[in-house]
């Protein structure tokens, strides 16, 4: 029997049998739909928050640190070196070596000195974190600057665009505390605070100065360090993918080792043990690629010295998300068995229905194989038009869930981009695959019940 | 052409066992047009299931261009009688969603036959019953008498040595009864086709060449009918069973 024939006969009885027809691919159409719309819902988010992580986490930079336990000679990792040992230290030595690495761009101090309290000529102040580094090699860093351009004088410093936001003076810092302490409720009141948190201040070129207050002194009271004038030499950019909320909390400042040293002086901080020679808390190592990434850390950690990633972040996500979609696929597959079920109950309605039909074409001379087939078709067929539809609805149901994340304006994250949903091309012949299986599983019984028809039924008159 | 040899068969209920067939024989040539007459309960019906290859008898044996039916399995028997036998019915049990063509092709299709060649021979058949403007009509466009012509070009379209016709003027008036007899009649002219029709109505029977009578399960009598054409050798006038 051709293909053809086959079709067009199972297309007949599809045609005749509208109710039944529709029922069945209304069921399967929810089924086919509940997996295309699980899969592209996977998809989007995934890519979207893949996206968003990978804004504002740097997947290409290795964070280095020492490391502690064999540099203080303690803890179970100590080693036999001591504690007067450089082993576990972060030196400029290391450094050079990390430099000369296969797939390493840069490899720069970035230590964290701490916080301190920045000042500006017309008594504005603001609070920041001071980052010591190599102010030449910030743009490989993907830093780029808004106003200048790095400089090596000593006294120079670099602002990122956080720093520059919401200075005020001290008056009008200490009244809005005072408003938030006793009214932290008042929507006026966190209105105003927004507002100067994000009121920007023209910093280029000014000059400024450092506080630092020392809370260990010997009578216990706090003492309090002004630095000399320092000059800003460049703003930077807000970075890609950071929303101007982040922007509020991110406030540092960038100082060469010279500046800072010189701060040091001012400030009366000693260094903690100056014959060990130039060492550092932290370095952040730029990668050529992500996927270099864990090999140029593992020659890292050689070096005796800590590292940390944001890579876990996306490994996280995808075990995260992979579950989502097997729950999601779950929940899919569990609607086509229940339409599998209505397709096997509507079939084999239809077989006893169609007894005598199919009696009158065992006599015309098919065979059992010949009228399995002819309901198969049938099936696959219902499973193919269910498919269909059901792709149809996910398209629909998509538009429905983005339109409703976008007028609801919560599926926002550090970009500002909303999410949105679309299916992709894959999953369309998954879902029509999964819709033409689900027929053809649920017609295999109505077959056989129909070629195990006695043709003799075809003559038999009530 | 076809040769029914002491067939005996029984319906079992339970333990109650009916005999609705005793110890029939008889033969039937190539082209031959042969009635078997009973009324209800006569057990010509069985018959016909029997010689169809519907059913299995309790004894005796079927045999139909040299085979032994009783003896093949179901496929086989598909098979055979796709190449061999064609069916008319009395409901005329068109596919209500093919076209007349398409119906009467329905043969064809399970034997894999091209589509043109199913064609030109689903025309020219309905050509030769005498509908060849309703091809492309469906089967509920048509009157009885129109679907019973189908039915018969259907039966035709596999060119089968012998065709089986169950009641097929029973659901007719007496107008189409006689195109419909006037149409087998000039088909086993033509195509010298062997045809058995089963009826309960001696008018019918009658306008065949012979007729074997039913009844309570017995063969009573076979004797000549009154059909235009001769019926086949050795047959004689009229004799008892």
């Amino acid at each position: 029997m051709r293909i053809l024939d086959v079709t067009r006969l199972a297309w007949g009885q599809i045609k005749r049998r509208k109710v039944v027809t529709g029922l069945c691919m209304l069921g399967l159409s929810i089924g086919c739909s509940a997996i295309v719309v699980a899969l592209s819902l996977g998809d989007s988010v995934q890519s979207y928050v893949s996206r968003e992580v990978t804004a504002q986490f740097k997947m290409d930079e290795i964070t280095v640190m020492p490391n502690e336990g064999v540099s203080q000679g303690g803890g179970p990792t100590a080693t036999k070196t001591g504690a007067n040992s450089n082993v576990g230290k972060l030196t400029e030595q290391k450094l050079d070596i990390i430099r000369g690495l296969k797939h390493v761009t840069a490899a720069a101090p970035f230590q964290d000195a701490g916080y301190f309290e920045l000042l500006t000529a017309d008594n504005k102040i603001s609070n920041f974190n001071l980052v010591v580094t190599d102010l030449s090699l910030l743009t490989k860093y993907d830093f780029s600057f808004q106003q200048g351009v790095p400089s090596k004088q000593i006294g120079s410093v670099v602002l990122n665009y956080g720093a520059t936001i919401g200075l005020m003076d001290i008056e009008t810092q200490k009244k809005l505390m005072e408003s938030l302490s006793s009214n932290s409720y008042d929507p006026e009141v966190m209105r105003q605070y927004d507002e100067l948190s994000r009121m920007p201040s023209n910093l280029y070129r000014q000059q400024v100065q450092f506080r630092h207050s020392d809370y260990e002194t010997s009578t216990g009271g706090v003492k309090s360090y002004l630095s000399s004038q320092l000059q800003v030499a460049g703003i930077l950019k807000k970075a890609d993918g950071m929303s101007a909320d982040q922007a509020m909390y991110d406030k540092k400042i960038y100082v060469s080792q010279e500046t800072y040293d010189r701060l040091k002086d001012e400030f009366n901080i000693k260094p903690e043990k100056p014959e060990m020679g130039q060492t550092y808390n932290q370095a952040l190592i730029r990668v050529d690629s992500q996927d270099n990434l864990p090999q140029v850390e593992t020659l890292i950690k050689k070096l005796t010295l800590n590292t940390s990633n944001n890579l876990y972040q996306l490994e996280q996500l995808k075990s995260q998300f992979a579950m989502f979609k097997m729950v999601a696929l779950g929940v899919g597959g569990f609607i086509l068995i229940i339409a599998s079920i209505s397709i096997i109950v509507a079939m084999t309605m239809s077989t006893h229905q169609r007894r005598r039909q199919i009696g009158i074409m065992k006599v015309l001379g098919s065979n059992m194989r010949q009228i399995r087939t002819m309901f198969i078709m049938e099936a696959a067929l219902l499973g193919f038009m269910g498919g269909v539809l059901g792709i149809g609805f996910s398209y629909l149901i998509v538009e429905g869930i983005n339109k409703l994340v976008s007028s609801s304006g919560q599926m926002t994250m550090g970009t500002g981009e909303s999410l949105v949903v679309s299916i992709p091309l894959n999953s369309i012949p998954v879902g029509i695959v999964f819709a033409v299986l689900t027929g053809v599983l649920s017609g295999i019984y109505p077959a056989i019940s129909a070629a195990r028809t006695n043709a003799l039924t075809a003559i038999k008159r009530d | 052409m076809l040769r029914v040899e002491n067939i005996s068969h029984t319906f079992k209920s339970g333990s109650e066992v009916t005999p609705v067939l005793h110890n029939i024989s008889f033969e039937v040539h190539q082209g031959d047009m042969v009635a078997l007459l009973g009324s209800s309960g006569s057990g010509k019906s069985t018959m016909l299931n029997l010689m169809a290859g519907l059913m299995k008898p309790t004894e005796g044996h079927i045999y139909i261009a040299d085979q032994d039916i009783v003896k093949m399995g179901e496929n086989k028997l598909a098979v055979f009688r796709r190449k061999n036998i064609g069916f008319i019915f009395q409901a005329y049990e068109l596919i209500t969603s093919l076209t007349v063509r398409e119906n009467v092709e329905l043969p064809l299709v399970f034997q894999s036959v091209s589509p043109s060649v199913r064609k030109k021979k689903s025309l020219a058949l309905l050509e030769a019953v005498g509908i060849p403007d309703k091809s492309e009509l469906f089967p509920s466009q048509l009157s009885g008498g129109q679907q019973q012509r189908v039915s018969i070009a259907r039966s035709l379209i596999t060119e089968p040595s012998i065709i089986f016709a169950d009641e097929p003027t029973g659901n007719l008036d007496t107008t189409t009864e006689e195109e419909i007899i006037r149409i087998l009649i000039d088909l086993n002219k033509k195509m010298k086709t062997t045809f058995i029709v089963v009826t309960h109505e001696p008018e019918v029977a009658q306008r065949m060449q012979r007729i074997f009578t039913l009844r309570d399960g017995h063969m009573i009598t076979e004797k000549r009918g009154t059909a235009e054409s001769e019926p086949a050798e050795g047959v004689p006038d009229s004799e008892n069973s």
